[in-house]
C-alpha cells in the first residue's frame, strides 16, 4: 500500500459560530465573547499540541478575529518556527466586533456576501495578515469558495496555491438535519482534492485555460456512503463528527468507525495510481469545554487525541506522509500529471458500507466532465450525475440568483428525485436497464451485486472499468445471467455500459433489453420547471423532436443513432448512443412526474454484448 | 413552571435524531425532564440514554474493525 497524504489544519477561532449558540444559551447576545475567546484559544493550543506530540505538521488557518489577537499571532509564529507549520489564512472568524463594525452585518459565510463585499473582505483580511506576519499566505479556506471568489483571490494574491473549498455533500441533507437553519447548500462537488475550474469551483478544470490556479481540498474526508444518505457532519475524518453521530460505545468510549473511515480512504490508493488522501480540519467549537452531544469534554478530548495518535502512528509506520496545504498543492499537481499538461486523471472510489452492517457498495467517479455515482446494490445503476461538462457559471451570494444555493445541479439524484422506487405514480431519476420476456419485466435496480475495479489501455487511452458480478434474472420460464461492465475512458465525457447475456436457460425465448435514463435537473428535493427542454431522436434518415410541455408524449425511431435532451436552464446536453440494432425513444413527463426519459430497446440473445454510451456536453 | 434551559450535557432529542434531525433539548430543572420543542419527546436522563441506544441500532457495524474494504 502506498503512503497516504494527510493535511491537518487548525484554526484559532475566537468566537466559533456553533460554540456561541451552545455555550451562550440563555445569555444576552454578545456577552459571551470574552469567555469564548479565552476558551477557544486554549482549545486551539490543545489541538496544536496533540498534533505535534504525534509528530504531525499542521497548517494554521488564521481567522479574521485571530489577526486581532496578539497571543494567537504569536502562537502561529512560534509553531511555524518550531514545527514547520504553515500559516495560512481562513475566510472565517467574522463574528467579531472589528468585522461587525466595519461591514454592519452578522453574515459570516464568505460565499454569501456580494461580490463587491467579497473583494473588500479578501483585501482587508489579506492585508491584515501581511501586517501581522510580514508575508502573504499561500493557502486559504472556507466551507465553500465559489468561482468568482477563487478567481479574485488568485488575481489579487497570486501566491495562493491551495484552498479548502467545499464540504462534500453538505447540502439540503445538512440543512434538514439542522432543523433547516444551517445554510451550507453545496452538494455536487468532489470528495477528494481537485483543481477548480474558473467557471464553477465544483467542476474540475479540463485544461490550462480553465485552471483557477489553486488546488482545492474538501473540508474533511467524508464517508462516501453514509454522507450521501445522511448528515455530512456525522461521518467524516473529524473525530468529533463520530461523536455527533453517536457512533461510539458509551461504556468504553471506543470508536472503531473513525479508524475504519481513515483506513478505507487509505485503501482508495488502489483506484488512483497509488494515491490516497485524508484531511482533518477541526474548529475549536467542536471541543467545547462544556461538552457536546451528550458527552463531556473528556470524550471530545479523547477522540481528538486518539485521532491524532492514529495518524501519527501511521506516519511512524511509514504509511502516511503529513504535508502542509501548500506542500500538498505541489505534490498533487505532479501526482495527477497536471504538470505534464494532463487535467483528465479522474478520482475513483469503490466504497463499501463500514457502518450500517450491510454489504452495499458504491463507485464514485469524478473528472472534469462529470461526477457520477454507481450503486452496486441496484445492479450498477447510475444514481447521481453532475454534468460538469457544462461548466455551468453559477454565481452565488447576495445580488445573484443564488444567494445561498451553491450546489452543482444534478441530472440524476436518487435521494432527491426518488431513483427507481416511486410512490404510486411517476418515475424517479436513474440510469439503468430493464429486461423483459413474455410479458414480464425486471429492472437491474432490483439485482444487488458487487463490483471490482480495473484499469486498461484501450485504443491507447487509459480506461477505468467496473466489472460487476453476474446476476440472474428469473422469468417464469426462462432465466438469463447478465453481466454489466461500466467503462470510463479518460477525458471522454461519456460512460459506456455493456450488458452481456452470459447464459440463458432457454435460448429460444425472446428477451428484450431497455437501456434508459430517467432524468431532470435541480439542486434540491423540489422540482424545477421543465418547460422548454428539447428531446430528440435521430437516425440516418429522420429526426423527431419534443419540446417539453408536460404532455407525456413520446417518439420512437428504429436504428436511432442518438437520443438526446438539451436542458437550457443548466446549459447541458445529455444523450445516449448505441452499438447498433436498437430502437431509440424519447419520452416527455407530466406534472406529477417532471422527468424526461431517453432510451434504446432491442432483442438480445445469449452471448451478445449490447453497448450504450451516456454522453454529456455543454449546450447553450 | 419556570423557563426551560440547556441541560448540562447538551442532550439531543433521540426521537428526532432517528429521523435525521439534530435538535438540542431543553431541561426542566423542577421535573428533571428533558423536552424537545420540535416534537413530542419528553424524558428523564435515563430515558434519553436508553433511546440513544436505540439510535445506535442502525449502526450494525459500529463495533466492527474492518481490514478489508473489497468484496
Amino acid at each position: 500500500m502506498s503512503k497516504m497524504i494527510l493535511n491537518v489544519i487548525h484554526r484559532p477561532e475566537m468566537t466559533p459560530e456553533y460554540s456561541a449558540t451552545v455555550t451562550g444559551q440563555g445569555k444576552e447576545e454578545g456577552s459571551m465573547e470574552k469567555v469564548l475567546e479565552k476558551e477557544s484559544l486554549d482549545i486551539f493550543k490543545t489541538q496544536q499540541r496533540l498534533a505535534h506530540e504525534n509528530g504531525l505538521k499542521c497548517t494554521i488557518q488564521m481567522t479574521y478575529a485571530s489577526l486581532f489577537n496578539e497571543e494567537a499571532v504569536a502562537i502561529a509564529k512560534e509553531d511555524h518556527e518550531k514545527y514547520g507549520d504553515e500559516i495560512g489564512l481562513a475566510l472565517y472568524g467574522f463574528q467579531c466586533e472589528a468585522f461587525k463594525n466595519k461591514y454592519k452585518t452578522k453574515d459570516f459565510c464568505i460565499w454569501m456576501f456580494s461580490l463587491e463585499d467579497k473583494k473588500a473582505i479578501v483585501h482587508d483580511i489579506f492585508e491584515k495578515f501581511f501586517e501581522c506576519f510580514g508575508f502573504y499566505p499561500t493557502s486559504t479556506s472556507a466551507y465553500f469558495m465559489d468561482a468568482d471568489l477563487i478567481n479574485y483571490v488568485k488575481e489579487a494574491y497570486p501566491q495562493v496555491v491551495c484552498a479548502v473549498a467545499t464540504c462534500w455533500e453538505e447540502g439540503p441533507k445538512a440543512y434538514h438535519t439542522c432543523n433547516n437553519s444551517w445554510y451550507t447548500l453545496f452538494d455536487g462537488g468532489p470528495w477528494a482534492p481537485w483543481i477548480p475550474s474558473k467557471q464553477n469551483s465544483h467542476a474540475p478544470a479540463a485544461n490550462k485555460e480553465e485552471d483557477s490556479g489553486i488546488v482545492a481540498i474538501p473540508h474533511l474526508s467524508r464517508d462516501l456512503l453514509a454522507c450521501y444518505d445522511g448528515n455530512g457532519s456525522n461521518f467524516g475524518t473529524h473525530p468529533q463528527n463520530v461523536l455527533r453521530g453517536m457512533i461510539y460505545d458509551t461504556k468504553t468510549w471506543e470508536f472503531p468507525y473513525f479508524y475504519n473511515l481513515v483506513d478505507q480512504y487509505r485503501a482508495l490508493e488502489k483506484y488512483n495510481d497509488g494515491y490516497a488522501y485524508n484531511m482533518m480540519y477541526v474548529g475549536p467549537g467542536w471541543m467545547n469545554k462544556m461538552g457536546r452531544w451528550e458527552q463531556p469534554y473528556e470524550l471530545l478530548y479523547k477522540s481528538y487525541s486518539e485521532g491524532c495518535k492514529y495518524y501519527g502512528d501511521l506516519k511512524k509506520q511509514g504509511k502516511l506522509v503529513d504535508m502542509t496545504m501548500s506542500e500538498f498543492a505541489s505534490f498533487y499537481r505532479e501526482k495527477k500529471e497536471v504538470t505534464k499538461g494532463n487535467y483528465n486523471v479522474p478520482e475513483c472510489a469503490l466504497w463499501r458500507d463500514i457502518l450500517y452492517g450491510s454489504d452495499k457498495q458504491l463507485f464514485w467517479y469524478c473528472d472534469p466532465y462529470m461526477r457520477a455515482c454507481f450503486n452496486m446494490d441496484q445492479g450498477g445503476a447510475l444514481v447521481d450525475l453532475r454534468p460538469y461538462a457544462a461548466k455551468l457559471e453559477w454565481p452565488v451570494g447576495i445580488g445573484t440568483k443564488h444567494v445561498q444555493d451553491a450546489s452543482y445541479p444534478f441530472l440524476i439524484q436518487e435521494k432527491y428525485r426518488a431513483g427507481y422506487f416511486t410512490h404510486y405514480a411517476g418515475a424517479g431519476t436513474v440510469r439503468s436497464a430493464k429486461f423483459s420476456c413474455e410479458g414480464e419485466e425486471v429492472d437491474l435496480c432490483l439485482c444487488p451485486t458487487h463490483a471490482r475495479f480495473s484499469e486498461e489501455k484501450i485504443d491507447g487511452k487509459k480506461t477505468r472499468i467496473l466489472t460487476l458480478n453476474p446476476v440472474d434474472i428469473e422469468f417464469a420460464k426462462t432465466t438469463v445471467t447478465v453481466q454489466t461492465r461500466i467503462i470510463l475512458e479518460e477525458g471522454s465525457s461519456n460512460i459506456k455500459f455493456e450488458r452481456n447475456i452470459l447464459k440463458s436457460t432457454n435460448p429460444e425465448a425472446k428477451v428484450y433489453v431497455d437501456e434508459y435514463i430517467t432524468a431532470c435537473y435541480g439542486t434540491t428535493e423540489y422540482p424545477e420547471d421543465m418547460m422548454g427542454i428539447r428531446l430528440s431522436v435521430n437516425n440516418e434518415n429522420e429526426s423527431k423532436e419534443i419540446v417539453y410541455e408536460y404532455h407525456n408524449r413520446d417518439e420512437h425511431l428504429q436504428n436511432a443513432s442518438v437520443v438526446k435532451a438539451v436542458i437550457p436552464a443548466i446549459e447541458t446536453g445529455v444523450s445516449m448512443t448505441q452499438s447498433g440494432g436498437a430502437e431509440g425513444y424519447i419520452e416527455e413527463g407530466y406534472a406529477f412526474s417532471p422527468m424526461f426519459k431517453l432510451g434504446f430497446k432491442k432483442q438480445i440473445v445469449e452471448g451478445e454484448v449490447f453497448a450504450t454510451w451516456l454522453n454529456l456536453q455543454k449546450a447553450n | 413552571m419556570a423557563q426551560l434551559a440547556k441541560g448540562k450535557l447538551n442532550y439531543r432529542c433521540p426521537s428526532c435524531f432517528m429521523r435525521d434531525y439534530d435538535i438540542d433539548m431543553f431541561y426542566d430543572k423542577d421535573t428533571k425532564i428533558y423536552r424537545c420543542i420540535r416534537c413530542q419527546f419528553r424524558g428523564d436522563e435515563k430515558k434519553v440514554l436508553e433511546w440513544n441506544e436505540m439510535v445506535r441500532k442502525r449502526y450494525g457495524d459500529m463495533y466492527t474493525r474492518f481490514t478489508n474494504f473489497e468484496f
